[in-house]
């Protein structure tokens, strides 16, 4: 009755599509156009990330970005403005980048954009604003680390990191505190207002002006270089440890590995991708097929890099039913030993190969898409050939390649897992693993 | 074939078998998002059963008479592909992205086990997918603050029995009673062609995709017996108000109130939907500028705390939520949400806020269809439930014709007391929570 199993034919070759360029004042648009693709995305980038925050200013990036939707007018007025356009705010600050935009229907960008370049160069910055939203950002985090995942993520950077690694990206309950108004204005005034970035643009582009689009943006603000790039210091201790995180009665754990990595322009990309696909990167990998489709401890588990300008973090995550917490860490350190001394299959390097080649059709299948390849080509310096360079490491790839990669980044002598569930249940237990010292602590203690 | 002009390029098709196929162009090349909606969801559970329709869409992952445990996981990661499904109340969903020359892979694999899922079944299998979803559940409800909220505002919104009083995670006593029986049956019952609506949104020509479809899903014969669904007529209001208060172990006080309103596809449905938009999505919304902003009482939701749950086949609900702020008791948030609903209903909206409800919609709506994988599944929603795939495109245009003077009208008659439903969440160790451990406090 059932056909036999069709083998799929040659994949089309796929090249990235090749940006527009264009230098308008002080800054530079980047552009891609998609015929068809009706919902456009705009993002500028400045280079003014969490990273490059003094020890006594953690947590002004976060803030200034959430202030910027207070608007020209304050008193949250960018957001209904956009929405009747329908429109709406991006803002997103990551380790090494300040990146705020708007995605907004084709047909309407010209006034989207306006609105967004406002907001971002001459936004009222009230202090009362500064200061709701600051407040509001501190009881969010509360709520936040409520959920047990974001919690055991958040606690994991003291863990590895002295400095500003060592506080989460918005400053964290007690820092943000200190950041006032007057710091907020003061970051904006040098470190966005008047610094052109670069604008990516992604839509259907055949009615869109460009040039004009990045003279709204733009205006008269000026280049500005990244910080210099230093490594960060890293935390004491001993190595491996478990930091045990007390949150009574939970009927799972959950538990994030982490230890240090290089830094993205550091690391070779299609190695350590490759094997962390194989480790945890996809649903077939070996983490996910132990813990999740062998032992059913979890719904599901997963590994990546981190990789930011100055440093990396390679890390592991899941929840599990709380009794099998230890058994977890133990098991997956197990995968990492196997991965190390027995490399990949021809399966699995097969795997890794396709599914980073022929699959970048679907990856850029939208606007956002492509807008977030470009951000981070512009974050990281990276060639416009970026992704078809990356496709062509990814189609050279060898078995032992993946094997020495997972030598070279995978450090479970190095690793902090870090767990939020019931210390009374998991202590004995954790302890007994042998993985390391264990400290129990309550996490309210954790942020300083 | 038929094509809508508007909407313009949408094929539909319809085999022998009863599947039916629905074809649309993607805005960007080399690539096939594959969407199936089978019309089976957690309204076809019986007491007892809950949670199987959900466990059932694990059990689809595992293996089928010609493909082994995790290999259609594989196959399509292999593909660079995106994969997964859903389950809710009305629709089993499942979906696949993948480089167009793997399409028939694709439609290969679905076709299998909708065919012969049974034979690659085993009693190994069913206990460790029932872990898996045991840990979902756990991960999802039981070891998050206000988890618990949506089985609870169903359990209130509809009456012991009724197919829509239990989520569809269903409860751990249910998914530990389910058996390998049942599965197979379950199976039999509901996984035919005849219940499949097939989208494909490609560049390729919708006659080539149709063949296709014809080639491997033709030969599978529609079910012997169509499942009949349970019961879910429901007239009235909830019959509130009714309450459920809960003092447990959250971060702060959290105030979900929920109403009936009509079945999505109601013209109500929409001016309801209407409603919800002025009152409670954007930061332009009511609930958002008086009490995120203005008053300070309710954490910074964004402007998404009004929103309605889409049930074809019963009343749907409207709900409410906000979390309050340090040092706002559960009382004083409640009563603030309570006010501005009645504001709207007493005073009425502008037909600038009411504009501005319609472009939240519109963009949330075009954001959606702007994705492959989106239009699919809105081109399957809207086939499946009003058998109307062109409404994908041109659904916004349902509210273009809602006037101000409707949506008053409609929320006077439906968020009033006795249509309302109240799960209140308090923190232990508060003074209102001891005091209300029983039943209400004041603020």
């Amino acid at each position: 009755m059932l056909q036999t199993r069709p083998e799929p034919g040659a994949a089309q070759p796929y090249t990235f599509p090749k940006p527009q360029r264009l230098q308008v004042g002080g800054g530079s648009v980047i552009a891609i156009d998609v015929p068809g693709q009706s919902f456009a995305a705009i993002r500028l980038i400045q280079p003014a990330g969490g990273a490059a925050e003094p020890l006594d200013r953690m947590g002004v990036a976060t803030l200034t970005g959430e202030v910027l939707e207070d608007g020209i007018h304050g008193n949250s007025s960018l957001a209904p403005a956009l929405e009747r356009h329908g429109a709406e705010w991006v803002s997103r600050v990551s380790w090494d980048a300040f990146v705020t935009g708007v995605d907004a229907p084709v047909n309407r960008i010209t006034d989207a954009t306006a609105l967004f370049a406002e907001a971002v160069r001459t936004p009222a910055l009230r202090a009362d604003d500064v200061l709701r939203r600051r407040e509001q950002l501190l009881e969010r985090f509360w709520l936040d680390v409520s959920q047990p995942s974001t919690l055991a993520s958040r606690a994991v950077g003291g863990q590895l990191f002295t400095g500003r690694y060592a506080t989460p990206l918005n400053g964290g309950p007690v820092r943000l505190a200190d950041v006032t108004p007057e710091i907020v204005a003061e970051f904006h005034a040098s470190s966005i207002a008047g610094v052109a970035g670069t604008l990516v643009v992604v839509g259907d582009l055949s009615d869109v002006d460009l040039e004009a689009l990045g003279r709204t943006v733009f205006g008269d603000a000026t280049p500005t270089a990244p910080e210099p790039v230093t490594a960060p210091e890293r935390a004491a201790g001993e190595f491996p440890r478990i930091l045990l995180l007390n949150r009574p009665d939970s009927v799972q754990s959950a538990i994030f590995m982490a230890h240090h990595a290089p830094s993205r322009s550091a690391i070779d990309l299609p190695r350590a991708e490759g094997m962390s696909d194989v480790l945890g990167g996809m649903f077939t990998s070996r983490l996910n097929m132990k813990l999740r489709e062998e032992l059913g401890y979890t719904y599901g588990v997963g590994c990546r890099f981190d990789l930011r300008r100055d440093s990396g973090v390679f890390c592991i995550s899941t929840q599990v039913e709380a009794p099998t917490t230890a058994h977890s860490i133990t098991a997956s350190l197990e995968e990492i030993d196997k991965l190390r001394t027995g490399g990949v299959t021809e399966g699995e390097l097969s795997a890794v190969r396709e599914s980073n080649t022929v699959g970048l059709p679907v990856t850029y299948s939208t606007a956002r898409s492509l807008a977030y390849a470009m951000v981070e080509m512009v974050v990281h310096d990276l060639p416009e050939d970026h992704v078809d360079r990356l496709r062509a490491g990814f189609e050279r790839v060898t078995a032992e390649d993946l094997r020495q990669a997972a030598v070279d980044y995978l450090h479970p002598d190095q690793l902090v897992a870090v767990v939020v569930g019931d210390a009374g249940q998991l202590e004995k237990p954790l302890r007994e693993t042998g993985v390391g010292p264990v400290e129990v602590r309550d996490p309210e203690t954790l942020w300083t | 074939m038929t094509t809508n002009g508007a909407a313009g390029q949408i094929g539909r098709f319809t085999l022998d078998n009863g599947l039916r196929l629905v074809t649309a162009p993607a805005a960007t090349g080399q690539l096939a998002a594959v969407n199936l909606w089978y019309g089976v969801g957690s309204r076809h559970e019986v007491p007892g059963r809950t949670g199987f329709a959900h466990l059932f869409e694990h059990l689809m992952f595992q293996g089928s008479g010609n493909v082994k445990k995790s290999e259609h996981f594989d196959a399509v990661e292999r593909l660079g592909g995106d994969i997964n499904a859903s389950t809710s109340t009305d629709r089993t969903n499942y979906f696949e992205t993948v480089p167009e020359h793997a399409l028939d892979l694709v439609l290969w694999l679905e076709a299998d086990r909708l065919a012969t899922l049974r034979d690659g079944m085993t009693q190994e299998v069913l206990d460790n997918q029932r872990d898996v979803v045991k840990n979902e559940r756990r991960q999802r409800y039981d070891n998050v603050p206000y988890g618990t909220a949506l089985e609870r505002i169903l359990r209130l919104g509809y009456p012991e029995g009724h197919p829509y009083h239990h989520a569809t995670i269903g409860s751990m006593a249910d998914l530990d009673a389910a058996d390998l029986d049942y599965v197979l049956s379950f199976h039999k019952r509901h996984y035919g062609p005849d219940n499949l609506v097939l989208t494909v949104v490609s560049s390729l020509d919708p006659e080539d995709v149709h063949e296709r479809v014809k080639r491997y899903f033709g030969g599978i014969p529609a079910r012997e017996t169509v499942a009949e669904a349970p019961d879910a007529a429901l007239e009235g209001p909830i019959g509130g108000p009714v309450r459920d208060r809960v003092v447990e172990t959250v971060p702060a006080p959290a105030v979900f109130l929920g109403f009936r309103v009509p079945a999505y596809g109601d013209r109500d449905f929409d001016v309801m939907l209407l409603a919800s938009a002025v009152l409670g999505q954007g930061q332009g919304s009511r609930l958002y500028r008086r009490l995120v902003v203005e008053r300070g009482l309710a954490v910074d939701d964004g402007g998404g705390s009004a929103d309605l749950l889409p049930f074809r086949y019963t009343p749907s609900l409207m709900l409410v939520n906000m979390i309050a702020r340090e040092g706002v008791s559960g009382d004083t948030l409640e009563e603030a949400i309570l006010e501005e609903v009645v504001l709207m209903t007493e005073e009425g909206i502008t037909e600038e806020e009411l504009e501005r409800a319609r472009a939240v919609l519109e963009r949330d709506h075009l954001q959606s269809v702007a994705h492959p994988s989106g239009l699919a599944d809105t081109i399957g929603s809207c086939t499946m439930l009003f058998d109307e795939p062109e409404l994908a495109y041109t659904w916004p245009q349902r509210w273009a014709e809602i006037s101000a003077d409707e949506v008053v009208a409609a929320a006077k008659r439906l968020l009033g007391q006795e249509n309302r439903l109240t799960v209140r969440f308090d923190p232990e160790e508060t003074p209102e929570a001891t005091e209300a451990a029983g039943e209400s406090a004041s603020a």
